[in-house]
């Protein structure tokens, strides 16, 4: 019998290892899921031949572009870009960086065509100050400047890393602010001084001497008023831009006199370099559309200008020209936007070849959005909802509108169906709403991934949420109400003053519907539960100073009905406390959020809060135990989840798990890992939470379950209330050890919650892995002595197939977070992933029940009907005759 | 007044989370005001104070004066009102820190219940108090209930010291004892001996054989030998 059991549950296990195993067939690949790759925001770039330029990126990321459409040719994603950044890009037969910070810097050098490191050596620096790298012939020079008094230099062997032990120390007492000193070519150079006294200072690095060359600036550019700035060109002469006034002028260094060309150019200059001759480029907006660009080019040598017209339209501000290259009379440019567009402009035709939308690296808030119906649908809808009671009333209603109906039939005239934005009929088309760190919105198109409209914002920023960038996205009102257009709000923080900003807008079309600059700073924000007339939810914001306000102040009477049972929260990170309010005390002039509870947390770190999904439907009210009796779930919609990291002196570290209730303040649950750290990620939907961290332990991630429940009677089964605490749920908690680097977690959500729950853990690895929510499922004592049916035993080790996970090969760099959404396929759920790559797939955790297969075949089953039904009539024809024939016989 | 529970068939939980884990004992007081006029800004009165001896055991005496006559008739009002009763609780703890925590009820739950209330005291590892919160024990809520005033003479409290439970741990050894058995179950069981032990009687046969027919054949051996030079 033990046997038998023991053999059951083996086989338990590879049914659900089967039940997991839902990856793709090869022809399925990108059939319903596609991925967009990113580089960030362009540090420096260098054109490596006519095919590619290769650039380094602020998120510590070289790439190689194709020229013709700007797609990636191959992509090295380097350290945490969190005190880590490239500091050199030099291209020659290979490229060689310098990247790094604080803990060292890292010398590697790439091959040029594939990308693959083919050297590399660290450089342990004991001084945190700021360091200026330059190559020169097969020599990696390291200058490090102490402002006042000197600066030393090291020279280094740049494949090996051999340096002969000297260092050069040079007396710079001259040295004042390094932001005004720059490289060019060998030669380092610093300005010193104000205006009239300005003082240029330069020195060859290459030549080991301490020479250094003082003029001034005045014998160069002449005498005027204005303070003077220098400009680096990032180019191989040891040319810099001399800029007064907003006018710069080219001074090419030498020993003793450098060379000053007397014509005046814009700051924004690129040189392009051209056989002999060098050609220079400065973007200008044209005299008579400002938004459009002119290239305005001269000569080097001779100062000769021309002027070219292009189709690049700039709304974003400034454009920063990052490279450009020269053969004959055709050139290529590569400028970089305020949004982090990177574009290549061709001369001298003055197109645009490509626009990447670097913006999407890093993805700070995301929201589905289901799309309109068709028209001909819509209006079907609306044959139905006529109001007037009469009979003639609804007849010319029908009439009318079914009359319109055959129009629309008819001619075809869809202006929504146009752009392809419609329902379908599984809601598996939908729009991404994403909201980026620059300031810039954008709507993807699921099907396709296109960018459907976009929206760049000057000088905003996003919050900062527990330790991460933030911005709050909330749909107001949905695609369903059909004459009424969807609209979506979006709240970002102003960069000057801090204060809130609120854009509303269309997100079907990208209508802009007001943008309104928030005078107070952003504390709390809630999208009220409650729609008004127009099928429209209020958003209400609690200021820095606890003021509520109300958008539209429309929704104030819906409010004020809902006051006594409306209830918000906050969380204060740095003091450790969180505040519970209700909006009871409201009087019709004044909405007013009185504190009703409090939690002091004391001097520990508030790292994670966790709420259940607003449109989350718990569709199984218990559980069904191996006795037949039900235990129910403890389903609590106010209920929060807090993670907490304090410091101890015995423990290290000790992570604090608090479930508490929204409305009253009660602590429901509380759990303590000791010696456990960050990072922590949370999970929490039901009647569970998930948790992630890290063991110090046994240095190691490992995954905590908690699961409430109520008991066998359920409490208050007809409308849940948190003000009439019964009893305490009671919690079952279970751990594993988990063999990866979660990133990012969340749980995947059906329409209806009939669909067993995955949790979907992006991992360090790029790999995106499913993990059944049965596997993770605390059974405590009772479900190991009394094994209910499909019971999983416990292992303590978490199993992570290659099956479960949802990218198959497609890994996907510094993942940030998941976004889900249902779709109206009860069995299917809809996954974004954003990090530095988009990702974006389907998964059916119970698999496809609610589908016919793809290959299913209609014609068969269509053939073998007909012929079953023929058959039938015929065998029923032969069998009247033969019964005919044996009564005559 | 010691703590026992008034509603203790529909409390177990309560009860059960006790037992501490926190590592050091120390004394809490609180003392307890409460607002018998809702209002935004409430002005909070003396109610009591409860002291609890041990964070440890959760042992704790209660002392509240019964209501006078005009608080009786503002809370049952506030009842009757649907409004919330507001409670306030100065925490003094064992090293003289004191914190402030705030908690509010349903005042009409509260009368409802002859003003049998609960304080749940909630304690982090180090037994510090994170939060006191005032609960009322019920299956469902009112909206606004008038209770005759002689019911609302004085509070009954229960106070329960609550300590966060030990998070779960990967229970590796269970699991691989079941491993172990499950293999034994099988007959699977391992041979730690070492290889001349295990094959002790196929080795020593093959030994004698070959030292006596080298016994046997010397000759042979050393013309082999020979042979081979």
């Amino acid at each position: 019998m033990a046997t038998f059991k023991s053999i059951s549950s083996i086989f338990l296990v590879f049914l659900t290892f089967l039940n997991v195993a839902i990856s793709l067939y090869e022809d399925q690949i990108g059939k319903f899921d596609w991925k967009q790759s990113y580089i960030g925001n362009i540090k420096f770039g260098s054109f490596d031949s006519v095919k590619r330029v290769v650039v380094a990126t602020d998120e510590n990321v070289i790439a190689s572009l194709h020229l013709k459409n700007g797609q990636i040719a191959w992509r090295q994603i380097l350290e945490s870009p969190h005190g880590n950044q490239i500091e050199l890009l030099h291209v020659d037969k290979e490229v060689i960086t310098v990247s790094g910070g604080e803990s060292g810097w890292y010398v590697r050098g790439w091959e040029l065509n594939l990308g693959t490191i083919l050297w590399e050596w660290t450089l342990y620096s004991d001084k945190s100050l700021k360091g200026y790298w330059v190559i020169s012939k097969d020599q990696l020079i390291h200058l490090v400047p102490a402002v006042g008094s000197h600066l030393e230099i090291t020279t280094y062997e740049v494949r090996t890393g051999r340096n002969n032990g000297k260092t050069l120390r040079i007396s710079a007492p001259w040295i004042t602010d390094l932001s005004k000193c720059v490289t060019a070519g060998i030669y380092w150079t610093c300005i010193s001084g104000e205006s009239s006294s300005a003082e240029l200072h330069y020195i060859d690095l290459s030549s080991q001497l301490d020479k250094v060359y003082n003029l001034s600036v005045e014998k160069l550019i002449g005498n005027a008023p204005g303070k003077v700035t220098l400009r680096s060109l990032q180019y191989a002469e040891p040319d810099i831009l001399l800029i007064r006034n907003g006018v710069g002028r080219y001074v090419r260094l030498q020993p003793e006199l450098p060379k000053v060309f007397t014509y005046g150019l814009s700051p924004n200059v690129a040189v392009a370099p051209n056989g002999d001759q060098t050609l220079l480029i400065q973007l200008e907006s044209s005299s008579e559309n400002p938004e459009n660009i002119q290239i305005h080019s001269v000569e080097l040598e001779e100062g000769k200008e021309n002027r070219i017209e292009t189709d690049y339209v700039n709304k974003t501000g400034i454009s920063h020209i990052i490279t450009a290259l020269c053969r004959g009379s055709a050139c290529r440019v590569l400028f970089s936007a305020q949004d982090h567009s990177i574009s290549l402009l061709q001369l001298p035709a003055g197109k645009v070849a490509w626009t990447r939308e670097e913006a999407l690296s890093h993805i700070v808030a995301t929201e589905f959005l289901e799309l309109p119906v068709s028209e001909l649908d819509a209006s079907i809808e609306h044959e139905f909802d006529s109001v007037s009671g009469d009979v003639f009333g609804t007849l010319y209603h029908r009439l009318t509108s079914q009359a319109r109906q055959l129009s629309v039939l008819l001619t075809g005239q869809q202006s929504t169906s146009n752009t392809g934005l419609v329902r379908d009929e599984f809601g598996l088309h939908k729009l991404i709403i994403v909201a980026t760190n620059v300031g810039k919105l954008f709507a993807i198109d699921t099907i396709t991934g296109n960018v459907v409209w976009s929206r760049f914002f000057n000088n905003v920023e996003s919050f900062s949420l527990l330790n991460k960038h933030g911005m709050l996205l909330f749909v107001q009102r949905t695609a369903r109400y059909s004459p009424l257009i969807p609209q979506c709000v979006l709240l970002m923080k102003d960069k000057i003053t801090g204060n809130g900003i609120m854009y509303t807008f269309d997100p079907i079309t990208g209508e802009s519907l007001q943008l309104e600059r928030l005078s107070y700073q952003i504390n709390q924000v809630m999208l009220l539960p409650y729609e008004d007339d127009e099928h429209l939810k209020g958003l209400l914001i609690l200021s820095g100073d606890s003021q509520v306000h109300l958008y539209p102040s429309s929704s104030k009477s819906i409010l004020l009905k809902h006051a006594s049972t409306t209830f918000l929260y906050t969380a204060n990170p740095k003091q450790g406390t969180l505040h519970g309010l209700s909006l009871a005390y409201s009087t019709p002039e004044n909405i007013k959020a009185v504190p009703t509870w409090s939690l002091n947390l004391g001097q520990a770190e508030l790292v994670a809060v966790g709420i259940r999904p607003i449109n989350e439907r718990v569709h199984s009210q218990g559980r069904v135990l191996a006795d037949r009796s039900v235990l129910y779930k403890y389903v609590n919609p106010n209920l929060l989840a807090i993670a907490t990291i304090k410091d101890d002196s015995i423990h290290k570290h000790v992570l604090n798990i608090y479930l508490v209730d929204g409305v009253t303040g009660l602590i429901v649950y509380s759990t303590v890992h000791k010696r456990a750290d960050k990072p922590v990620h949370l999970v929490h939907s039901e009647n569970w939470l998930v948790y992630s961290y890290y063991n110090e332990r046994f240095r190691r991630i490992e995954l905590g379950a908690i699961e409430l429940y109520e008991g066998s009677v359920q409490s208050n089964s007809t409308a849940f209330s948190s003000h009439a605490v019964s009893q305490l749920p009671h919690a079952e908690a279970q751990a594993y050890i988990f063999p990866g680097t979660p990133l990012a977690m969340q749980a995947t959500i059906t329409e209806r919650g009939i669909t067993n729950k995955h949790i979907l853990v992006g991992l360090s690895n790029g790999a995106v892995t499913e993990i059944p929510w049965a596997f993770l499922e605390p059974r405590g004592n009772q479900g190991i002595l009394n094994p209910e049916e499909g019971y999983i035993p416990y292992i303590p080790e978490l199993p992570l197939p290659s099956e479960a996970t949802i990218n198959y090969n497609q890994s996907l760099a510094r993942i940030r977070g998941l976004q889900v959404a249902p779709a109206r396929l009860e069995s299917t759920c809809l996954v974004l992933v954003h990090g530095l790559d988009v990702y974006y797939t389907r998964v059916t955790p119970s698999k496809t029940f609610d589908l016919l297969k793809e290959d299913f075949d209609h014609w068969l089953i269509a053939i073998v009907l007909i012929g079953l039904t023929v058959a039938s009539y015929v065998t029923k024809r032969l069998a009247s005759r033969k019964a005919l024939k044996q009564a005559w016989k | 007044m010691l703590m026992k529970g008034y509603c203790l068939c529909l409390l177990l939980q309560f009860g059960r989370i006790f037992g501490g884990n926190i590592e050091y004992d120390g004394w809490a007081n609180i003392n307890l005001q409460h607002a018998l006029i809702a209002s935004e800004n409430p002005v909070f009165t003396e109610r009591g104070n409860v002291t609890i001896q041990s964070l440890q055991t959760g042992l704790s005496t209660v002392y509240q004066k019964p209501l006078s006559q005009t608080d009786r008739v503002k809370l049952r009002d506030l009842a009757a009102n649907n409004e919330f009763y507001q409670l306030k609780s100065i925490v003094t703890a064992s090293d003289g820190s004191e914190s402030v925590f705030i908690s509010s009820v349903k005042a009409c739950m509260l009368a409802e219940s002859d003003l049998n209330d609960i304080l749940s005291v909630s304690l982090d590892y180090s037994g510090k108090v994170v939060t006191v919160t005032l609960a009322v024990a019920s299956t469902a809520t009112c909206e606004g209930a008038v209770v005759p005033i002689d019911k609302l003479k004085e509070f009954s409290t229960s106070v329960y010291v609550r300590h966060p439970e030990n998070g779960p741990v990967p229970d590796t050894i269970t699991y691989t004892q079941k491993l172990e058995k499950q293999a034994k179950e099988k007959g699977e069981v391992k041979d730690n001996r070492s290889f001349l032990a295990k094959y002790w009687m196929y080795i020593v046969p093959v030994v004698i054989i070959m030292v006596l027919s080298s016994a046997a054949n010397p000759d042979g051996a050393a013309t082999g030998n020979n042979a081979a030079r």
